[in-house]
C-alpha cells in the first residue's frame, strides 16, 4: 500500500483516534498499540494509554513481501508480555481486541498458519480481519477469524466509515461477559462487506 | 558537509580557473605557458571569484533549505495534556538537535491556555481547550538574522478533553418492557438491624441511555425472625441482563420466604437457639447441610425462573446473564447466624469483632481478564465440583457491618480480591463512607438517620477513572 491509499489510511486512523478521544469510556481506559508488517515487522506504537497516545505516520514500501506471519508472531509476544492478567493481587485488563488490516496476502504462509492457533489461544474479545482492495485475500484472513470484512477500495470515505466501525467495536469492548465468550460486533457500515 | 565547504572556500580563483579549463579544454604540455598567462589576468581571476561566490551562495541556500526540510520532517513528540489538569513540559530546540537555531519563538500557545517561557523552555499551565492544537515554532538559522526572515515548524500539541465533561446523562427508555429506575436508595429497619441500600445506573450506561443492570431485593420475615438481602449485577454484554438481575434477586427472596414458612429452617433454630460461642462439629455439619440444600435450592430456583423467562420471552438464557449474591441473617439469644451464597464477582463481607475481623462470605469468580466472571444463568455452575464452595456460614456474637456490593463499588474501592480480606481496607472503606474522600461526601450510618438515603446516594457518585459501571451497595448494621 502506498501513495493515496496509505495517505487515506493515515487520515482515517487519525480520525479514529480523535473519535475515541472524545469517548468518555475510551479516554479513561483504552490502550492502543500498532504493529506494521511488510518486509519488516515493526512495533510502530508500543502499547500506550489513549490519553498519552500520539499517532505515528504509517509508511509502506512500494513492493516486497507481506510478512503477516511475522506480524502475528510479534503481536503474540506483545500480548503475552503486556496484557495484564487478573489475579488475587492484580486487576486484569479487559480482553484485548485485535484488528488486522491488509491489502495483500501473507508471503510467509507457513509461519502464518503456525501462528493461527497461538493467536486464537490468546482469547481476544474479538479478532477482526480487514481486507482492503482487490489484491487482499479474504480466505487467508478467514483462517484467522470469522470476522472478516472487505473494503472494495481504500479511499478516504470508505476508510473513514471503516474506522468509525472499528471505534464502535472498541467502545463495546469493556463489558462484563462470561469467561469464554467473545464480543458481538456492531453491524458494519454499507461500504464494508462482511465476508461470509 | 562542513569539510567540503571548507575545502571549497580555500580554493583560489586561479586554481579554480586552471581546473575549469583543464576539464573543459585539455591542453598539451606545450601550451602551459599560455594557460598560465590566461589564468593570471585580472579580468579572468575576477570572473572566477564571482563564480566561486555564486556557487558558495547556491550551496549555502540549498543546505539551508535542506536543513529546514529536515527540521520539518523530524518527529517531535510533545506530551499530551488534558483539560483542567496541570500541564508541564520542556520544549527547547536543543532537545531535538536544533542547536543551529540562532533565535526562536513559539506561537499559538495562547489558545490552549498554556504559557511558554522561552528562557527555560517550560510549557506549562492548565489546558483549557481540547483538540489537536497546531503550535508554530518560528526560528532563524544562520543568515536569517540579517534579512529578518523567520522559518516555521508546526508542532502538534494534543489536549484531551476532561473525561468528566464527556459523560452524558441520557434517560433510559421507559417504554422498554424491562425498564427500571436509574436509581433506588432505601434506608430502613430490617429485623433488629438497619439496612441502607443504594443501586445506581453507572455513567457508562447513562452515557448511552442504557439501563441499570444491577438490582437488589431484601425482606424481613417477622414470622420467624430471618432477614434476607440479595444483590445482582447483570452482565453488560447481555441484552436483558437488567431483568435477569431483578428476577434472580426476587426469585431467591420469594423462594426462601416460602421455605422459611414451610419450616425448612426449624432444625437450624433448634441447633442455634441455645448454642454457645462455639458450635460442635455435629451441629456445624447439620447446619452446612441446611445451608447447602436451602440456599442451593434458592439458587436453582432462580436459575429455573430465568430459564422459564427465556423460554416464554423467546430470548436466550444468555440474554439474562447476571451474577447473584445473597445472605440470610437471624439473631439468636447468643449471637447472629449468617448464611450466604454467591456466584460472580460481587463480594459479601462481614465486619465483626469491633471492626478487627473480616470474613469474605463467598467465593469470587474473577477471570483473568476484566469483566470475565460467572453467572447464575450458567447451568455448569450447578454441576461443577466447586458448587459446594459457593456457600458461607458464620456464627458470631454480634457484627458491625454486613456488606453486599457489585463490582461497580468493589473494583474502585478494593481493586483486587486479596484486599477484601484485609480489615484495614474495610476500615478505610468505612472512613471513606464517613467522608474521607475527594468529594467530601459523608454518610452517617446511624439507624433512623432521615438523611441517610440522600447521603448514600450522593456518596455513590464518587469519581474513579475507568470505573463507571452500575453500582450497588447494601449495608446491614
Amino acid at each position: 500500500m502506498f501513495g493515496e491509499p496509505i495517505q487515506a489510511l493515515n487520515n482515517a486512523l487519525s480520525g479514529m483516534i480523535n473519535t475515541l478521544r472524545s469517548d468518555a469510556q475510551a479516554l479513561d481506559s483504552l490502550w492502543i498499540s500498532i504493529v506494521t508488517f511488510d518486509r519488516e515487522v515493526r512495533e510502530l506504537a508500543p502499547l500506550t494509554e489513549l490519553v498519552h497516545f500520539q499517532l505515528p505516520e504509517i509508511t509502506c514500501p512500494q513492493s516486497g513481501p507481506t510478512n503477516t506471519g511475522k506480524g502475528l508472531e510479534l503481536i503474540h509476544q506483545k500480548v503475552k508480555s503486556e496484557v495484564r492478567k487478573g489475579s488475587e493481587n492484580q486487576k486484569g485488563d479487559w480482553k484485548p481486541l485485535f484488528f488486522l488490516f491488509t491489502d495483500g496476502k501473507p508471503s510467509d504462509i507457513q509461519l502464518y498458519r503456525e501462528m493461527l492457533p497461538k493467536i486464537k489461544a490468546l482469547n481476544f474479545a474479538a479478532i477482526v480481519g480487514c481486507a482492503a482492495g482487490h489484491l487482499a485475500d479474504d480466505s487467508m484472513l478467514k483462517e484467522l477469524t470469522d470476522n472478516v470484512v472487505h473494503l472494495d477500495t481504500a479511499d478516504t470515505a470508505t476508510l473513514k466509515q471503516f474506522f468509525k466501525w472499528v471505534s464502535d467495536t472498541i467502545e463495546q469492548g469493556n463489558k462484563s461477559m462470561g469467561t469464554v465468550e467473545s464480543l458481538p460486533l456492531p453491524p458494519p457500515p454499507a461500504e464494508v462487506h462482511l465476508v461470509i | 558537509m562542513l569539510t567540503v565547504r571548507k575545502a571549497r572556500k580555500e580554493m583560489e580563483p586561479k586554481q579554480y580557473l586552471k581546473l575549469f579549463l583543464a576539464t573543459r579544454k585539455p591542453t598539451g604540455e606545450d601550451k602551459q605557458a599560455l594557460l598560465e598567462e590566461f589564468c593570471s589576468q585580472e579580468q579572468y581571476l575576477d570572473a572566477a571569484s564571482r563564480i566561486l561566490a555564486l556557487q558558495d551562495m547556491l550551496m549555502k541556500d540549498f543546505e539551508k533549505k535542506n536543513r529546514i526540510e529536515d527540521i520539518r520532517r523530524q518527529q517531535v513528540l510533545i506530551p499530551n495534556g488534558t483539560v483542567g489538569k496541570p500541564y508541564e513540559a520542556r520544549l527547547l530546540p536543543e532537545q531535538y538537535g536544533w542547536q543551529d537555531m540562532i533565535a526562536f519563538r513559539l506561537e499559538g500557545v495562547e489558545i490552549t491556555g498554556l504559557v511558554y517561557d522561552p528562557a527555560s523552555g517550560q510549557l506549562s499551565g492548565i489546558p483549557e481547550q481540547a483538540g489537536d492544537h497546531k503550535l508554530s515554532l518560528k526560528y532563524q538559522l544562520e543568515g536569517d538574522g540579517a534579512t529578518g526572515t523567520w522559518q516555521e515548524r508546526l508542532l502538534t500539541l494534543i489536549i484531551n478533553p476532561d473525561p468528566r465533561s464527556l459523560w452524558k446523562n441520557r434517560p433510559s427508555d421507559k417504554e422498554d418492557p424491562y425498564w427500571k429506575e436509574d436509581e433506588i436508595t432505601i434506608a430502613e429497619k430490617l429485623g433488629n438491624k438497619y439496612l441502607a441500600v443504594s443501586s445506581k445506573r453507572g455513567r457508562s450506561h447513562a452515557n448511552t441511555g442504557g439501563f441499570r443492570d444491577d438490582d437488589f431485593a431484601f425482606r424481613y420475615f417477622s414470622e420467624n425472625g430471618w432477614s434476607i438481602v440479595a444483590v445482582s449485577d447483570g452482565a453488560g454484554s447481555a441484552r436483558f441482563a437488567r431483568e435477569g438481575a431483578r428476577l434472580a434477586c426476587s426469585a431467591v427472596v420469594e423462594f426462601l420466604g416460602q421455605q422459611l414458612m414451610a419450616g425448612a429452617f426449624a432444625e437450624m433454630d433448634t441447633l442455634l437457639t441455645n448454642a454457645g460461642a462455639a458450635l460442635d462439629a455435629e451441629a456445624q455439619k447439620k447446619i452446612s447441610h441446611i445451608v447447602y440444600h436451602q440456599l442451593g435450592g434458592a439458587a436453582q430456583h432462580a436459575f429455573r425462573q430465568l430459564e422459564q423467562l427465556a423460554t416464554t420471552s423467546g430470548a436466550l438464557l444468555n440474554d439474562f446473564h447476571a451474577t447473584l449474591i445473597f445472605t440470610l441473617v437471624k439473631q439468636y439469644s447468643q449471637g447472629y447466624a449468617l448464611l450466604s451464597f454467591g456466584v460472580g464477582d460481587c463480594p459479601i463481607a462481614l465486619l465483626y469483632n469491633d471492626l478487627q475481623s473480616v470474613s469474605l462470605m463467598n467465593k469470587m469468580d474473577v477471570g483473568e481478564f476484566g469483566g470475565g466472571t460467572r453467572f447464575i444463568t450458567l447451568p455448569e455452575i450447578f454441576q461443577s465440583d466447586s458448587f459446594a464452595g459457593r456457600f458461607g456460614f458464620k456464627w458470631v456474637p454480634d457484627f458491625n457491618y454486613l456488606f453486599l456490593m457489585t463490582d461497580g463499588v468493589y473494583d474502585p474501592k478494593f481493586e483486587v480480591e486479596a484486599n477484601l480480606e484485609k480489615p484495614e481496607r474495610w476500615q478505610a472503606f468505612l472512613a471513606d463512607l464517613k467522608g474521607n474522600n475527594a468529594e467530601n461526601t459523608a454518610v452517617a450510618l446511624k439507624p433512623g438517620n432521615a438523611d441517610l438515603p440522600a447521603q448514600l446516594s450522593a456518596w455513590m457518585d464518587f469519581w474513579s477513572p475507568g470505573n463507571h459501571d452500575d453500582r450497588t451497595l447494601a449495608i446491614l448494621f
